[in-house]
């Protein structure tokens, strides 16, 4: 009888996936994006590529806060970043779009080295606190160096053609940005089963451990940081691409935010945690609409009028209610569900 | 030197806000050991309650500030009681980002129950100009600087010689060791969630006499952080005068360098003061032991 998961050599304990039907899942949700740019009405597509974009993001975050364990409440200061990098290379200097996505994740790296270099000496809130400043601190510098940024007018951003393909039709751009939260989730994956990732989680758990075991506290910190702020640029390029104008009111603060709420809604420190977070909380306010709209017409008016608030007011309320009843998140559940019968009668 | 002088005044009344809001979060800080990143929300709440009881019940001055510091304690109350006593003994990164949550639902709710346009709280004080020199000052202005340094006094001696004070500082040090001599923690953190936002709350009464009352107030939160940290989330009265520097800092950076400098000077300045005290100015020094 088969009574639990267990790892028997170390190969087994660092595979991309524990079980092989895992890949033929894998395969057909890919299939079934590709298809679906063809078959879905425009408007389910835009949730899609929200979804994308907000995954890649999701991830960048989560090798910082989910991995490493540090809290950072400015990430929107990387995503703002890259977006303002790849609007300047792409529409200001007229360079290629893939010139423009580097820049959009070697730009926020560095800046990510500004504000990591003095958090290394900091712990848990006095970091948040730091990453808070730091974000406040970009959109700032960004709004005054008008002659690089157009300051608040913003710049507007085309759609990318790249190697002679147009990403112009939002069919193309979700395929683009598919190509973009693939990639980011294998290397993160890749990361985490890594000496490297094996390092983060080790701070994460406890720092003192983690130093006498060897590792250098300050250069794995900053690493997280710098690949943190890699990816969420990279989302913050995307974003922007999406918008098509990238400016300082495009980006608010309650972005990072709803970053951290994907990552604890989905489950801290996983991936497929940051990609159930994901969808859940880009479908949330829509699926709220939903629901409400069957009751009666007017709380569906409440909802036109009021929607921004009733959003962020949902975040707050799923935030709580995660934290509160399920603190392991969606992945967690998601595993308590898996092992149902083979736990039963116990929980977990 | 007249310029000058302007703005460290009116650096100071600002300041004065600020390291009331600030010594919000370092009360919540020493008696339970979190952020408490609703306490912006909690003020500007305070705040228009306080401008609903002026021009429906009565304008006094002291109906007021009685009806605004019962609302601060029954929302200070209600808070601890319905969201974050279920949050004992969770992770700290849990229980502040349960905090985060419930700034996001307050700061909206501020749109459903009252409106989006600016209202001037108008209690027949505080926007009148008294000269002092060649200097005109408003005494919402000197009020607030005066409840400041007042506060500071009484919190100080509170925590110095009170029972309920030592008591608070016995479970901020140890929560287990101070249970086991019988100190109940849930009492101390209903006391200091009332406490904080009392006083946060009145920073949040004397910004509404001096500027506007917008949904935007909730900001004062986010320019208290420097304060807070700069004089050490567990410096109560650190936290005060860190309130005042930052105020200072902030108007003297807006009026000599430029407006864009007025929003971050704050930030700016924590920066470079964590780099070299990681602790704050006044907060206590973490020590580790392996």
């Amino acid at each position: 009888m088969r009574t639990g998961d267990f790892k028997q050599t170390y190969g087994e304990l660092v595979t991309l996936v524990d079980s092989p039907p895992v890949w033929l899942w894998s395969a057909l949700l890919v299939a079934g994006l590709i298809v679906a740019p063809f078959v879905l009405n425009s408007y389910v597509l835009s949730f899609l590529i929200i979804i994308l974009i907000t995954v890649v993001g999701a991830l960048g975050l989560n090798i910082l806060t989910g991995y490493t364990g540090l809290i950072s409440l400015g990430h929107v200061g990387f995503l703002v970043t890259g977006a303002y990098a790849y609007a300047i290379l792409v529409s200001k200097y007229q360079m290629h779009p893939l010139v423009g996505f580097l820049g959009a994740g070697l730009v926020p790296a560095l800046a990510s080295l500004i504000v990591g270099a003095p958090s290394l000496r900091l712990k848990g809130l006095y970091l948040a606190i730091t990453t808070l400043a730091f974000s406040f601190i970009i959109n700032t510098v960004i709004l005054e160096a008008r002659w690089l940024t157009n300051g608040a007018r913003g710049i507007s951003v085309q759609r990318p053609e790249i190697f002679g393909i147009s990403f112009d039709s939002d069919a193309a751009f979700t395929y683009l940005c598919l190509g973009f939260a693939v990639l980011t989730l294998f290397a993160t994956l890749n990361i985490r089963r890594s000496r490297v990732g094996r390092a983060f989680v080790a701070i994460r758990d406890n720092d003192t451990a983690a130093r006498v075991m060897g590792i250098n506290l300050h250069a794995y910190k900053l690493f997280a940081f710098v690949t943190s702020a890699f990816i969420t640029g990279l989302a913050g390029a995307l974003y922007g691409i999406y918008l098509s104008f990238v400016s300082v009111e495009g980006f608010p603060f309650l972005l990072s935010i709803e970053a951290l709420a994907i990552l604890i809604v989905g489950g801290l420190g996983s991936a497929l945690g940051a990609v159930l977070g994901t969808i859940l909380i880009v479908l949330l306010p829509e699926a709220t609409r939903l629901v409400f709209s069957l009751f009666s017409a007017q709380i569906d008016a409440v909802f036109t009028t009021g929607a921004q608030e009733l959003k962020s007011m949902l975040y707050g309320l799923v935030i709580i209610l995660f934290l509160r009843f399920q603190p392991r998140g969606l992945v967690g559940a998601w595993h308590d569900l898996r092992r149902m019968w083979v736990n039963w009668p116990l929980r977990y | 030197m007249q310029y000058f002088m302007q703005l460290l005044i009116s650096g100071l009344a600002i300041g004065a806000i600020y390291g009331l809001i600030a010594m919000g979060f370092a009360v919540i800080y020493k008696s339970t050991g979190l952020v408490n990143f609703a306490q912006g929300e909690m003020t500007m709440i305070t705040a228009y309650i306080a401008w609903t009881i002026s021009t429906t019940v009565s304008g006094n001055v002291f109906v007021v500030a009685l009806g605004a510091i019962l609302a601060a304690v029954v929302l200070g109350l209600i808070i601890e009681r319905v969201v974050m006593r279920p949050m004992l003994g969770e992770p700290v990164f849990a229980t502040v980002m349960v905090t985060i949550g419930l700034a996001v639902i307050l700061r909206s709710s501020i749109n459903f129950i009252w409106d989006a346009y600016p209202h001037g709280l108008d209690v027949g004080f505080g926007r009148s100009i008294v000269r002092i020199g060649p200097i005109g000052v408003r005494t919402g202005q000197i009020a607030v600087i005066v409840t400041l340094l007042v506060l500071l006094a009484v919190i100080w001696a509170f925590f110095r010689y009170s029972k309920i004070g030592v008591a608070m500082r016995a479970v901020a040090a140890d929560d287990r060791t101070a249970l086991l001599m019988g100190i109940s923690a849930t009492r101390v953190h209903a006391l200091a969630w009332a406490a904080s936002s009392v006083i946060a709350g009145i920073g949040g009464v004397f910004f509404a006499l001096s500027y506007d009352l917008s949904p935007a107030m909730f900001q004062l939160g986010l320019k208290a952080f420097p304060a807070t940290i700069l004089g050490g989330l567990d410096a109560v009265l650190g936290s005060g005068l860190g309130g005042l520097l930052i105020g200072i800092t902030e108007n003297l950076a807006g009026g000599y360098i430029g407006s864009g400098m007025k929003e971050v000077a704050g930030f700016a300045m924590i920066i470079v003061v964590l780099m070299v005290r990681p602790f704050g100015i006044f907060g206590e020094r973490d020590i580790e032991r392996v």
